[in-house]
């Protein structure tokens, strides 16, 4: 599990650094929810959960909000993930985005939620309202790309010689 | 089902319950443990926006220097004739331009001198839009401490609210969790300047009989010590006496553009007072 831990807590890193460095202060995106929900539809609990907290800690770090409001964020984003890949087929990328959508959406509602309970802010503020929801629709749409992306860096480290251990060894003839 | 895998669900369900509220108890305790977590985050990931920053200014620099003068070489040697003709007009404004720079280093030096400042670069933002904060190059070693000011040549940014060894947290004022004493420099009416997120600020409890219009500069008042006092928070850019209740809805847009923030400094004494303008 330490590699593709590695791997996509790096691609969190880079993915981090371009919001900060590219995107911010005029595009803003959910990315790294993005990357620990699709990460937590892989077959691996244990790597979305570590990948969850990495993630977490991070956001935490740069952020005001009192150390654990992303974090929790993020674990509650491994657990929708897991619960839909549970309940539902999600084999279609239109699916997938759209249950991105819905767990983004519950994402906001617990932020909300934490943070007025925490006393950050007035329950459900109507100010930045307009800004999340396209913050959200946004993420949501880059689904499918961030399941290419996923998807690319496990096939990257299956090249490098990385197999989930619940898959069997590659069949090698006798003799060879 | 497995015996085990019948109880790893609840199991991990309570367990993840139990992480989440232990961090968040401990954040409000402000434990220094989590201090210690998350100035380690921050000094792994921050020297890579550094350089990766610095990497994206060289270009941008070289892009403007070179690259971008190629195409102009002719339209430069046009305008080099022109300039000729207009170089003796212009040296007298030359003189003027001097003068003034010259005045504006000594406004500048009366400043440094009047406060102790420490210079700082930021490297970093939350780009998340459920805080506001910035991180900046100068940390406990350099003598930052939590809870001074930082300020920007058009007024004020933040103060610290994070030191870890070489790097610190500033909580930009229209952070939600922002808030400070302030009044209208016209007036002279006092009210609470409050972060809204986004990049926007309101000044709160001011009555509605209180003259406050729009375009008023809201300055720091200096009580509580938290800025000093005279110093710019921005501008009204909205008041509306027509809300129920008995204070007006007054925004106020900052002076400093929050959110391309480059060098600012950190005043190492908060209780210091600015002549009033």
């Amino acid at each position: 599990m330490i590699a593709p831990l590695i791997a996509f807590s790096l691609l969190g890193l880079i993915v981090f650094y371009v919001q900060n460095l590219v995107f911010f202060p005029y595009v803003h995106l959910r990315l790294l929810a993005l990357l620990v929900f699709y990460v937590g539809l892989r077959p691996s609990l244990a790597l979305a959960l570590a990948l969850g907290l990495v993630l977490g800690c991070l956001q935490d770090s740069y952020a005001t909000t009192p150390f654990g409001v992303h974090l929790g964020a993020s674990l509650g984003l491994v657990a929708m993930a897991r619960f839909f890949r549970r309940g539902l087929l999600l084999q279609q990328l239109g699916f997938q985005a759209l249950a991105s959508l819905v767990a983004l959406v519950l994402q906001e509602v617990y932020l909300q939620f934490a943070t007025f309970m925490l006393g950050y802010q007035p329950l459900f503020s109507h100010d930045l309202t307009t800004m999340h929801a396209m913050e959200i629709l946004g993420t949501a749409a880059l689904g499918p790309l961030m399941h290419l992306l996923v998807q690319g860096v496990e096939f990257s480290l299956r090249r490098l010689g990385w197999r989930p251990r619940s898959e069997p060894m590659p069949y090698q003839p006798f003799g060879e | 089902m497995h015996p085990q895998g019948r109880y790893r669900t609840p199991l991990l369900l309570v367990l993840t319950l139990l992480l989440v509220f232990t961090v968040l108890s401990l954040s409000l305790k402000r434990s220094p443990a989590l201090r210690k977590v998350q100035g380690l985050v921050v000094a792994m990931t921050a020297p890579g926006l550094e350089g990766l920053s610095y990497v994206g200014r060289s270009a941008k620099q070289l892009w403007l220097d070179y690259f971008y003068l190629i195409g102009v070489r002719r339209q430069n040697a046009d305008l080099q004739r022109q300039l000729e003709e207009y170089k003796q007009r212009e040296v007298h404004f030359q003189e003027a331009e001097q003068a003034l720079t010259r005045l504006e280093t000594l406004l500048d030096l009366k400043r440094q001198v009047a406060l102790p400042v420490i210079g700082a670069r930021v490297i970093a933002y939350d780009p998340t839009l459920w805080s506001r904060s910035a991180i900046i190059n100068q940390g406990k070693a350099q003598g930052v401490k939590e809870g001074l000011p930082v300020l920007a040549p058009q007024g004020i940014v933040g103060r610290i609210v994070g030191v870890y060894p070489e790097y610190s947290k500033v909580m930009l004022i229209v952070d939600r969790k922002s808030s400070a004493d302030a009044m209208v420099q016209r007036t002279r009416i006092r009210g609470m300047l409050k972060g809204k997120g986004g990049n926007r600020c309101s000044l709160e409890f001011v009555p509605k009989s209180a003259d406050v219009q729009v375009g008023d500069l809201v300055l720091a008042s200096g009580l509580a010590g938290l800025y000093p006092k005279g110093l710019v928070f921005g501008k009204v850019t909205a008041a509306n006496k027509k809300n129920p209740g008995v204070f007006q809805e007054i925004e106020v847009s900052p002076n400093v553009d929050l959110s391309t923030l480059e060098e600012v400094l950190v005043v190492k004494v908060a209780t210091l007072a600015f002549p009033e303008p």
